[in-house]
């Protein structure tokens, strides 16, 4: 009955395959997929902003964020908030892992260089203040070298903002159609491939088998 | 269905990836090459499968198609989805490379099971019932691989019942859809191309 290419049943069947194929094809762009978990994460003034998505640009929210040091001894943790995001202050000036869990069984992680944290304190390194000191002694209006370092790093956080938000955008991205035709491609020729050696196999063994025929006859 | 690296521990990892061998060298025994291109198509369809995401509260799950899989192809499902997450793991980043064979286990191992249930159905000349097998296998292979994939983080510090409660009902939707994309695929390729089912006798 149902094999039956008239009944109406098949033909809804038909449909809703070719409504399915469809549906693939037009939600490729910008969706939502929970086999992934990205973390993000960037350093402005003192503090480290954390950001979990999943591959879409869904936020992972109320996540729990651990952050370790470079020996691997937790220094903190928290949750994300409902805008996938946790924030916390610098704990030490050293290379930190930001682990991110997503729900079970999906778990990333960004490592945070002590270079990017420690942006601010090469600023006020010794050799650095000793020429700025000589520079600043002629002028009547000395500039405070804490004052001067926090306005850059101000400025700098305002000018890096676009910046930081293009890199937080790209990264959102799903996989794309490059990767996915690719990947079709992949396997057509994987299993082309073994097709040929197994075709191969099979036809000397068939010669094989016809010689020994052969021999047998004469 | 995807584990992350860096969940699992050594031991589990290395059982996954043991049974994984086993399965695919049984699968690359079994496979002629007759049923080679019926492989590479459903194995095409398994790589795509996973881009197609059910959405579902704050969260979502994704088709997996591991029992279509198991129920046209046996054994030849392990190399299938063996090749469809690596590919996966490569180009999206799905999954990893450590947890490849674990990862492939806790899919392939429910279709074969699906295989031996419902496989011979599909010989049926009864429409209605290779209709409901074809569902139940769907339906089964999710449902166990939820339950696998609960299996293994047991050994993470999770509590069996926990995972598996909110796993299986995660996938709960899934677990429908499946079982009906896989009664219409059958549906549709008995009629218009049994010979892909390795269904020799004629439709109708």
């Amino acid at each position: 009955m149902l094999l039956d290419s008239r009944h109406p049943f098949t033909r809804g069947a038909t449909l809703v395959i070719n409504a399915l194929l469809m549906i693939t094809f037009l939600s490729l762009a910008s969706q939502v997929w929970a086999h992934k978990v990205n973390v993000f994460a960037w350093v402005e003034g003192d503090m480290v902003f954390v950001e979990g998505y999943y591959p879409g640009g869904k936020k992972a929210q109320n996540s729990p964020v651990e952050v370790y040091n470079s020996a691997g001894v937790k220094l903190l943790e928290g949750r994300t908030n409902e805008k996938g995001e946790f924030s916390f202050k610098i704990p030490a000036k050293e290379d930190l892992r930001i682990v991110l869990t997503a729900g079970v069984a999906h778990k990333n992680d960004f490592i945070i260089t002590a270079a990017e944290l420690g942006l601010s304190e090469s600023l006020s390194d010794a050799p650095v203040t000793k020429i700025s000191e000589k520079v600043a002694a002629p002028s009547s209006a000395t500039v405070d070298m804490g004052q001067l370092e926090v306005m850059i790093d101000q400025a700098l956080d305002r000018k890096l903002k676009p910046v930081i938000q293009l890199i937080r955008n790209t990264r959102k991205e799903g996989p794309g159609v490059t990767e996915i035709i690719g990947g079709i491609g992949y396997i057509l020729g994987l299993f082309g491939l073994l097709m040929y050696f197994k075709s191969r196999k099979d036809r000397e063994r068939g010669q094989r088998s016809a010689e020994y025929g052969q021999a047998v006859i004469i | 269905m995807h584990i992350s690296e860096g969940v699992l521990s050594p031991p589990v990892l290395v059982a996954g990836a043991a049974l994984t061998a086993a399965g695919v060298a049984m699968g690359l025994k079994k496979m002629d090459n007759e049923s080679i291109p019926r492989v590479a198509v459903l194995t095409a369809a398994f790589f795509v499968a996973s881009l197609i995401r059910v959405p579902l509260g704050p969260s979502a799950v994704h088709l997996v198609l591991n029992g279509l899989l198991g129920i046209v192809l046996g054994w030849a499902a392990f190399p299938a989805i063996l090749v469809g997450l690596a590919l996966q793991a490569l180009l999206f980043q799905f999954g990893g490379l450590t947890t490849l064979g674990v990862n492939t286990f806790i899919m392939a191992g429910p279709a074969i099971l699906c295989y031996y249930l419902f496989g011979r159905s599909l010989t049926s000349k009864h429409p209605g019932l290779v209709t409901a097998m074809a569902f139940s296998s769907g339906f089964l292979a999710i449902l166990l691989s939820s339950l696998l994939l609960a299996l293994c983080l047991i050994f993470t510090g999770e509590s069996f019942l926990q995972a598996a409660k909110v796993l299986v009902l995660a996938h709960l939707p899934v677990m429908f859809l499946e079982g009906l994309i896989v009664a219409f695929c059958l549906a549709f390729l008995m009629k218009v191309k049994p010979e892909l089912l390795g269904v020799t006798h004629a439709a109708g």
